[in-house]
């Protein structure tokens, strides 16, 4: 992490498209590396998918499939079809089920990124809030579950705190769904795949209110990790010394907490935050295949993990390719965005 | 200043919190205490495909037996052939001609009528690799183990089918009340091309609606359905929830009606509920340990018998099984033609075991290579505890046992080169025929390396000899005499033993009626329905 951060400050003076030119270059890189290195792993897989697939195989039924999907194919041939075709969008079908790829990963991501993109919404206003509260108010009481929440998002198993939820909420009290993302009752709403914005667009109130539903469980237990980790960022850098000689600079000037906290040391500490969650985009990822599995959340976690367990090649293939720019997106979205914040702190402290 | 912006900070707290509680508060107790018109059931993993041509996954059969039939079927909760499409049948002397009249007035759920012609579709597009549906990727595996000895399939009339054989073939009845030819709907092939398998269309009790992939498949009441009892829902939905805890944890919060897939040892909560009921009855399956005869040290008969002397069945059934199951006696279930209901040849004796051990020094000498794996199957719910309780039997007598534990899929790709000593495995039967599992056990075409179901590597040209001339003796005394000889070859030759039956489990609210476990382990929801409430509310 420390190179990057020293890659961008050397970005900072040349213009914006020099440095997405130069991050671009990267992500070809890293793309190409991280394709190489997933065809050499399927290919080190000794097992045959196609013939694993059935309970009793016939031989030579086997290789008439495997020549009808190219897996007969020397491998530079394979690896270049293979690139294009993810490239072109052209994802194959997968061996066990037949579907499309491209289909089945273009229901499940959206329903992955919104469980996702939600928990780390929810976690990072939890978690900041509550810092920022505690320190404005001087409610100092507040910072005990800071401090909780570290112990418990950091060290208890996702698996464990999932449970537990549905077992008080759904089975005890009865209030929310034990899992999935929709009721069965009803048409699911269509459009985007994000199911908060499509019943909004639709104006179908009834659809957002099951929805919500199902998603208020599985947010709060993925947005735990997040939390922790960004409110024990923050109390780490509130304890620095310029911003406390800040704060009873900013008091004296006789501003409201509120200001003081929510506007002047949020923008400062802002930049910090959105690098963690940035570099912690892998471990919410495994997050978020945990929290699919306790609550049966029909996302890419358990396609993917379905996917490696079947051996099922164009699904492991295409999906983890895809993962691979999704967290390259992700890492070089909040490397860019903490460096404009880092920017206005240059700024600000030259004033 | 301050004190004003600390209550203000509170408010907006309170108020938050006030707007969760509100937004949670409605959903409580929906299918509770009035007749759902909705039936929900919960299984581990989704269907792959609803094309009974191209499938061998329980959930896909389960998910298709609630919309599809076959010319026959299985009389509800037993093995027996009944007439279910065809109106009537009738079998030629010579064992070469199944004719069947196919009944009136039925109705695919695309308004398409059932005739001999629609019948046909589902046959050819497996036997004919010319023909549009048979998909390039699709298996059909099944055509090949249970129906290729149909030569022809022959229109007589509009109403009437013949299948002609080219051999006599006594399994092919049951075959033909098996899944891969339950009858499709031609019309949904010219509809939906190669996304037939998508979009089912069958003749059954409750028609297709809706698939959300890893999430359930939605069915509805076939309003025109040929016999009754009609459908006892409004909608069936089959849910695919993989963790069991959280299928559990839908059945404790009341939001699914029933479940499978679960382990015996996590009945023991439900087992006490006034609330549900727990349907078990002996599985069509049978979990074994091969003698892979491909490993020089396995090839020693004396040794083989030492072990399947050693091995405690009994205590795996207690241990392993939580007791929902049964040791079995036979390399197939008793409740198949010419598979006697006893104790079978094998006796568990530790002491001659030992006692032979002590003669074979060179035995003891390298550890025994015994190959399991991870994930749990109907016949091993725990297949590491029964290696380890076989590890603990061997060692008991003497032999030194290296476990190796694989997961599922790499255990199936080297059981299938034969790549052990000993290996842990089990069948599950697709047609309640005992050549299902004889034959896949020990006949030597299907020990091929790389394919193998036959993973000890067995070849015996008198075993070979018996399992054929079994298929081709229509009269069922004489099939049981042939399949008692087997059996005395494989008990003389002992290329794997057969160690226990898991039961197949569902659990059931208890207001649901008429569910009759089949012992080939589908589910059939055509009949179940709501128990009416005792008094109105």
């Amino acid at each position: 992490m420390a190179k990057t951060v020293s890659d961008s400050s050397l970005h900072k003076k040349s213009p914006l498209w020099r440095f997405l030119l130069g991050e671009l270059r990267r992500f070809i890189l890293i793309f190409l590396i991280a394709s190489l290195g997933i065809f050499l792993a399927i290919e080190a897989m000794p097992e045959d998918p196609v013939s694993l697939r059935v309970k009793n195989p016939d031989p030579a039924r086997i290789e008439e499939i495997r020549d009808t999907l190219g897996l007969n194919d020397p491998l530079p041939i394979r690896y270049v079809t293979g690139v294009r075709d993810f490239v072109t969008l052209e994802w194959g079908k997968s061996l066990i089920s037949g579907r499309s790829v491209r289909d089945e990963i273009s229901r499940f991501l959206p329903a992955t990124l919104e469980l996702a993109i939600l928990g780390v919404c929810f976690g990072v206003t939890f978690g900041v809030t509550l810092v920022l509260v505690a320190h404005g108010t001087g409610w100092r009481w507040l910072l005990q579950p800071v401090r909780g929440l570290g112990a418990l998002g950091l060290t208890v198993p996702i698996f464990w705190i999932g449970l537990l939820l549905i077992l008080l909420f759904s089975v005890q009290l009865g209030i929310t769904p034990v899992g999935g993302r929709f009721d069965f009752a009803y048409a699911s709403p269509k459009g985007t795949g994000f199911f908060l914005i499509d019943s909004i667009i639709s104006g179908d109130g009834e659809a957002l209110l099951i929805t919500i539903k199902h998603l208020l469980l599985p947010v709060v237990t993925l947005g735990l990790y997040p939390a922790a980790v960004v409110s024990g960022t923050l109390e780490a850098r509130l304890g620095e010394s310029y911003l406390q000689r800040l704060v009873t600079a900013l008091r004296a000037r006789g501003f409201s907490p509120f200001r003081i906290w929510g506007k002047h040391v949020l923008r400062l500490v802002s930049g910090p935050v959105v690098t963690v969650i940035g570099t912690q985009a892998g471990a919410l990822l495994g997050g978020a295949v945990l929290t699919e599995t306790v609550y049966s959340w029909p996302g890419m976690g358990r396609f993917l993990v379905d996917g490696v367990l079947n051996r099922d090649i164009f699904v492991i293939q295409h999906g983890l390719l895809l993962v691979v720019v999704l967290a390259l997106f992700v890492v070089t979205f909040s490397d860019f965005l903490a460096t404009r914040l880092d920017h206005q702190l240059a700024k600000k402290e030259s004033e | 200043m301050r004190s004003s912006t600390r209550y203000t900070v509170g408010l907006l707290l309170l108020v938050v919190t006030g707007f969760l509680l509100i937004g949670c508060g409605g959903a409580s107790d929906k299918l509770e205490n009035r007749i759902p018109s909705a039936f929900i059931f919960a299984r581990g993993a989704d269907a792959q495909k609803l094309d009974p041509a191209d499938v061998d996954d329980g959930e896909s059969v389960n998910t298709m037996a609630q919309m599809f039939e076959g010319l026959v079927g299985f009389v509800p909760g037993t093995l027996d052939v009944e007439p279910h499409l065809a109106a009537s049948y009738e079998i030629s002397n010579d064992g070469l001609q199944y004719t069947f009249k196919i009944r009136e007035g039925v109705l695919f759920h695309d308004g398409t009528p059932l005739n001999a012609e629609a019948a046909r579709f589902s046959f050819d597009r497996q036997m004919n690799p010319e023909h549009p549906a048979h998909f390039p990727t699709a298996s059909f595996q099944y055509w090949q183990n249970l129906y290729a000895d149909i030569q022809r399939v022959e229109i007589v009339d509009s109403m009437t089918l013949r299948l002609q054989l080219s051999r006599p073939n006594a399994a092919l009845l049951t075959s033909l009340a098996s899944f891969p030819v339950w009858l499709v709907s031609p019309e949904s092939f010219n509809k939906y091309g190669d996304q037939m398998p998508f979009n089912p269309v069958g003749t059954g009790p409750y028609r297709f609606v809706e698939w959300r992939s890893n999430e359930a498949v939605l069915m509805e009441r076939n309003p025109d359905y040929w016999r009754e009892p009609q459908a006892g829902f409004d909608r069936l939905v089959m849910r695919s929830i993989p963790l069991n805890t959280s299928r559990l944890s839908e059945l404790l919060a009341g939001k699914i009606h029933g479940l499978d897939g679960i382990q015996p040892s996590e009945l023991s909560d439900l087992k006490d509920d006034p609330r549900f009921e727990i349907h078990q009855a002996p599985g069509m399956n049978v979990g074994y340990l091969a003698f892979s005869l491909l490993s020089e040290r396995m090839q020693d008969l004396e040794l083989r018998k030492a072990i399947s002397m050693a091995i405690d069945r009994e205590n795996l059934v207690d241990l392993a099984l939580d007791g929902y199951g049964s040791v079995a006696a036979y390399p197939a279930p008793s409740s198949f033609l010419g598979i006697p209901d006893d104790e079978g040849p094998i006796r568990h004796d530790m002491v001659a075991a030992k006692a032979m051990v002590e003669e074979h020094p060179e035995w003891t000498r390298k550890a025994i290579q015994l190959a399991t794996f991870g994930q749990p199957r109907t016949y091993f719910p725990d297949p590491s505890r029964v290696a380890s309780l076989i590890r603990n039997d061997l060692e008991a007598i003497g032999l030194k046992v290296e476990i190796i534990n694989r997961e599922f899929k790499s255990h199936l790709h080297t059981t299938r080169r034969g790549e052990f000593d000993l290996g842990l495995l089990g069948w599950m039967a697709d047609t309640p025929d005992p050549d299902n599992f004889l034959s896949t056990f020990f006949h030597s075409r299907a020990a091929i390396h790389g394919s193998a179901t036959n993973i000890s590597f067995y070849k015996n040209g008198e075993m070979d000899a018996l399992l054929d001339a079994a298929l081709a003796v229509p009269d069922l005394e004489k099939r049981k005499q042939i399949y008692k000889q087997a059996l005395e070859v494989w008990a003389r030759d002992l290329p794997l033993i057969p160690l226990v039956q898991g039961n197949q489990i569902t659990v059931l609210d208890k207001r649901i009626r008429g569910y009759l476990l089949s012992p080939t382990g589908n589910h059939f929801f055509g009949p179940v329905y709501w128990e009416a409430e005792e008094q109105a509310n």
